[in-house]
């Protein structure tokens, strides 16, 4: 059994962000960098799986500058067997559909039999790869999965609707995962573990000889978000403030559509 | 005419020789059978050297069981075990005069000691120290039989053992007595052994031949149990008499709870931390045979006091239990791998390095490392930590460098608006104030922080600090067991402080300052370190900081790592003072003082279990009835603050740091 899990690097939320001198991104100034949150979810199950499926063979590969070996190396003290970068200093212009393209490039010779990604990454957001992947490589895809199971081929996930709903699906591998937070509790790395990391194997490949598809769309402008109006606070007796409040909630929202 | 009796009276010469082959026998019996099959046993830890200083460790292991000094410092219990142990070894040395002149000094210099006015004292002062002795072993007897102390443990070594000294004491006095009955009852001589002479006024009717068959008989039953007592040293809890003094003399001797720090640079290790006893070193299993179960470190464990599964003293036991299980097998017994689930992870999860144990230990035990080391195993071999929330504290120490996953960016933000330089925009300044993550991004911290600066420049001290490239010490990611992510952070910090030519180093963090300035010498960090209390204190002393006296009052709490970690007590009670600070001390303060909860990394931690640590010390602080607990501890001000809010009770008392209270008098 061959397992691929895509990872991304991505800044850490909590820093402090900046926009570049062309505007189209980010700043790199001042940020701390880690593995995208969905990604951890996506490694941590695929290595439960490896763990499972004795003689299996788990690879973990990621788009990037120097900088994102970090986020592999991270997989692969988790667990994974061998590393393959893609190295990209421009990965933050292209889109999700060139992004996938050199994924599907590099997967389409490899034949893998489960292959898991992050719902979406925490920079861009877009949650398009993992699909455009799928799509790419002919392969079923369930999006957003909460919950996983395998036996001989036939997987069994659980997977995230809308309003708190869940359904459970059925497929048969070769297929890809997007992975949703709650998954599975990513692993602490275990010291033996990070250090034997240290030696496996690290493909370094340069996206030129991957890049077979063109970017469809562009960033055009970051900007941050126009500072809102603070929240409104009700002050006075009780009981008209809970009317004031359903006149509010009847006004701006439909909470209180239904009865 | 000359005071003095004829040694061995009725027994005659002639019991020398069986004497001496009983004692004999007896004595080798014990050490071979007894402790060197115990060796053995602490064998089977990894090896560790303690014969460095040895002139030290010898004077200290003589004279702390000669002056009972470690025992005597607790009131009560080890009040009655000084007198007893003074008494017996009075008796033990009278008995060892006795030998002396009649078997050494008689027989080959033909000269007598034991005469005149000095046998008169020799003889009284045997006596009271029997007396003595007795009462203590009642006392003994009533407390544990009687009293029963909460935690108290007994099993049959101790009744044998009581016994047998209780058996011994009374057959030397009644041994004493017959023979002054039967010799002395017409000299003043009979005056000086008032408690034989009671004994001999009771069986003086008896007749010469009485007395003399009856002495004896007891002569010999209290030779067989002298050496039955010795023979039962090493087989029972009696064995802390040899083993204690050995503890000491092999006892950790500094710096006071540092650490040992892993060799990771190393690849032929592969394993970290103990998960088996013979990971632990051979010291550890020594120390856990030296435990006597005097119970003063489970009385003292902030843990244990709050119902959580952790007693350092039943830790002991355990490991004690552990080792003998499988008695001469080598290493990696089957028994012994089970170890940390005997042991169980809340127990070790549970403990705050606070200390409390090992400084009261009268056997020098040293708790903490072992604990450590376990969650180093943990950790580092398995990726187990308490909860989930230490483990994303501990992912945010990696990622951002401090536990609140705020960005590393803004580490020296709190600093800005007053204008203090970080190092990268100039290194002209007197000292660097080390923030820690505390003062640099948890609001109520940064006040402190913000106070400190106001007291150093009202010192006219040019103060700087790192900002940005300063990270984590560490300190409570190593006690939580990840040795590696503490050296990754170490390292850091050290190549910063280099970088910037950094010689003295002042911070409000008894964390970070145990930190950098014992546990990185490891790393090759030895330059000034000091807390702000020492700091403050010095510069007070000096008249470059002035305070305004202002009457308040106030009560302290020792941070656990100011005062039990490094013996800082006096500096901030002196600046307290200076400041026109009345001091109400809580009951336990000092070195007994009782840990908020938040040290050993246990910051960082939920407290599901039990009562909480904080709740209890606050409370402790409002029976004081001071409006103002005083501390100078960033973890101990978080955690105070969150019980007083949590009890609803922050109008009868305000956790305040030191600091503060300084700011305010300048």
């Amino acid at each position: 059994m061959k397992i691929l899990v895509c990872v991304k690097q991505v800044p850490d939320m909590a820093s402090k962000f900046t926009i570049n001198a062309d505007g189209n991104w980010y700043g790199e100034q001042g940020l701390a960098w880690r593995m995208n949150e969905y990604d951890e979810f996506a490694v941590e199950q695929a290595v439960r799986l490896w763990e499972q499926e004795v003689g299996a063979e788990l690879v973990v590969i990621s788009i990037g500058p120097a900088r994102c070996r970090e986020a592999i190396k991270k997989a692969l003290a988790m667990g994974a067997d061998r590393g393959v970068h893609v190295e990209d200093e421009n990965c933050f212009k292209k889109d999700p559909y060139q992004i996938a393209g050199i994924l599907a490039e590099y997967a389409k010779g490899e034949h893998f039999d489960l292959i898991f990604t992050g719902m979406q990454s925490q920079d861009r957001g877009s949650g398009q790869v993992g699909v455009l992947l799928a799509g790419m490589l002919g392969l079923d895809v369930v999006t957003t999965i909460i919950g996983f199971a395998y036996q001989d081929g036939k997987i069994r996930v659980k997977r995230e609707l809308e309003g708190g709903l869940k359904a459970v699906v059925e497929v048969s591998s070769p297929a890809l995962l997007t992975c949703q937070l709650g998954l599975a509790q990513p692993r602490y790395p275990t010291l033996p573990n990070i250090m034997k990391a240290k030696k496996k194997e690290l493909t370094l490949i340069s996206v030129d000889d991957l890049q077979q598809l063109p970017s469809l769309s562009q960033t055009a402008l970051v900007e941050f978000p126009q500072r809102r109006k603070g929240g409104l606070v009700l002050e006075g007796d009780v009981n008209d403030l809970a009317d004031e409040l359903v006149a509010i909630l009847k006004e701006k929202t439909t909470v209180l559509a239904r009865k | 005419m000359e005071y003095s009796r004829e040694i061995y009276w009725n027994v005659g010469q002639q019991v020398v020789l069986p004497m001496y082959i009983l004692s004999g026998v007896s004595i080798v019996l014990m050490i071979w059978w007894g402790f060197w099959r115990r060796i053995k046993i602490y064998r089977n830890g990894k090896p560790l050297s303690r014969w460095d200083k040895v002139a030290k460790r010898l004077g200290d292991a003589l004279f702390s069981t000669l002056f009972q000094t470690r025992v005597i410092r607790s009131w009560g219990a080890g009040t009655a075990h000084g007198l007893f142990f003074f008494s017996f070894m009075t008796l033990l040395s009278g008995t060892f005069l006795v030998l002396l002149q009649e078997d050494v000094v008689a027989p080959f210099f033909n000269g007598r000691f034991l005469v005149g006015k000095f046998y008169q004292w020799f003889s009284l002062s045997l006596d009271i120290s029997g007396l003595v002795a007795i009462l203590m072993l009642f006392g003994f007897v009533w407390r544990r039989y009687v009293i029963r102390p909460e935690g108290l443990t007994s099993n049959q070594d101790n009744w044998i053992g009581l016994s047998l000294l209780l058996l011994i004491l009374v057959t030397g006095f009644v041994l004493e007595g017959v023979r002054i009955a039967a010799t002395e009852m017409d000299k003043d001589l009979r005056f000086w052994s008032p408690v034989g002479l009671a004994v001999a006024a009771s069986v003086d009717d008896l007749g010469e031949k009485a007395l003399r068959n009856v002495h004896m008989v007891i002569w010999w039953t209290h030779l067989v149990l002298v050496m039955g007592f010795i023979a039962f040293i090493p087989f029972s809890r009696l064995r802390h008499l040899i083993l204690i003094p050995v503890n000491v003399f092999f006892r950790d001797i500094g710096p006071t709870g540092k650490l040992v720090s892993l060799d990771l640079t190393d690849e032929s290790i592969e394993t970290f931390g103990a998960e088996s006893l013979s990971d632990l070193s051979w010291k550890d299993i020594l120390d856990s045979d030296a435990c006597v179960s005097c119970k003063r470190c489970q009385d003292r464990c902030p843990a244990y006091a709050t119902e959580k599964p952790l007693s350092p003293m039943q830790l002991m036991n355990q490991l004690q239990a552990l080792a003998f299980a499988a008695p001469n097998k080598g290493s990696k017994t089957e028994s012994d791998t089970g170890m940390i689930e005997a042991v169980s992870r809340d127990a070790i999860w549970a403990c705050t390095t606070c200390r409390a144990c090992e400084s009261t230990c009268p056997a020098t035990i040293a708790h903490v490392g072992k604990i450590v080391e376990m969650r180093r195993h943990l950790v580092l071999m398995e990726g187990a930590f308490p909860g989930p929330e230490v483990m994303a504290a501990v992912n945010q120490v990696e990622i951002n460098g401090n536990p609140f996953g705020l960005g590393y960016a803004d580490r020296g933000g709190w600093a800005k608006e007053l204008g203090v330089p970080t190092l990268s925009e100039s290194t002209n300044v007197d000292v660097m104030y080390f923030a820690g993550c505390y003062a640099s991004y948890d609001k109520r911290n940064i006040q402190v922080a913000r106070n400190l600066i106001k007291l150093c420049r009202a010192a006219g001290v040019r103060v700087g600090i790192l900002g940005s490239e300063e990270k984590c010490c560490g300190e409570p990611v190593r006690k939580l067991g990840n040795e590696y992510l503490y050296q990754t952070l170490a390292e850091e910090n050290i190549s910063a402080f280099k970088r910037y030519g950094v010689k003295h180093i002042v911070t409000n963090c008894p964390h970070c300052f145990n930190t950098l300035s014992k546990e990185y010498r490891d790393f090759g960090l030895h330059i000034t370190v000091e807390h702000a209390t020492t700091f403050f204190a010095g510069l007070l002393a000096e008249g470059k900081l002035q305070l305004k006296q202002q009457a308040f009052e106030c009560t302290y709490h020792d941070s656990c790592y100011l005062g039990r970690h490094n013996g800082i007590y006096m500096a901030p009670r002196a600046l307290l003072n200076a400041a026109g600070g009345t001091i109400v001390e809580m009951e336990k303060n000092g070195m007994e003082g009782v840990c908020c909860g938040g040290g050993g990394g246990r910051i960082l931690a939920e407290e599901t279990l039990g009562e909480r640590m904080n709740t209890r010390r606050v409370n402790m602080a409002m029976h004081t009835g001071a409006p103002l607990l005083a501390s100078s501890c960033p973890f101990c001000l978080t955690m105070f603050e969150d019980a007083a809010r949590a009890q609803d009770i922050e109008e009868n008392i305000i956790p305040k740091d030191m600091l503060e209270i300084l700011a305010e008098r300048l």
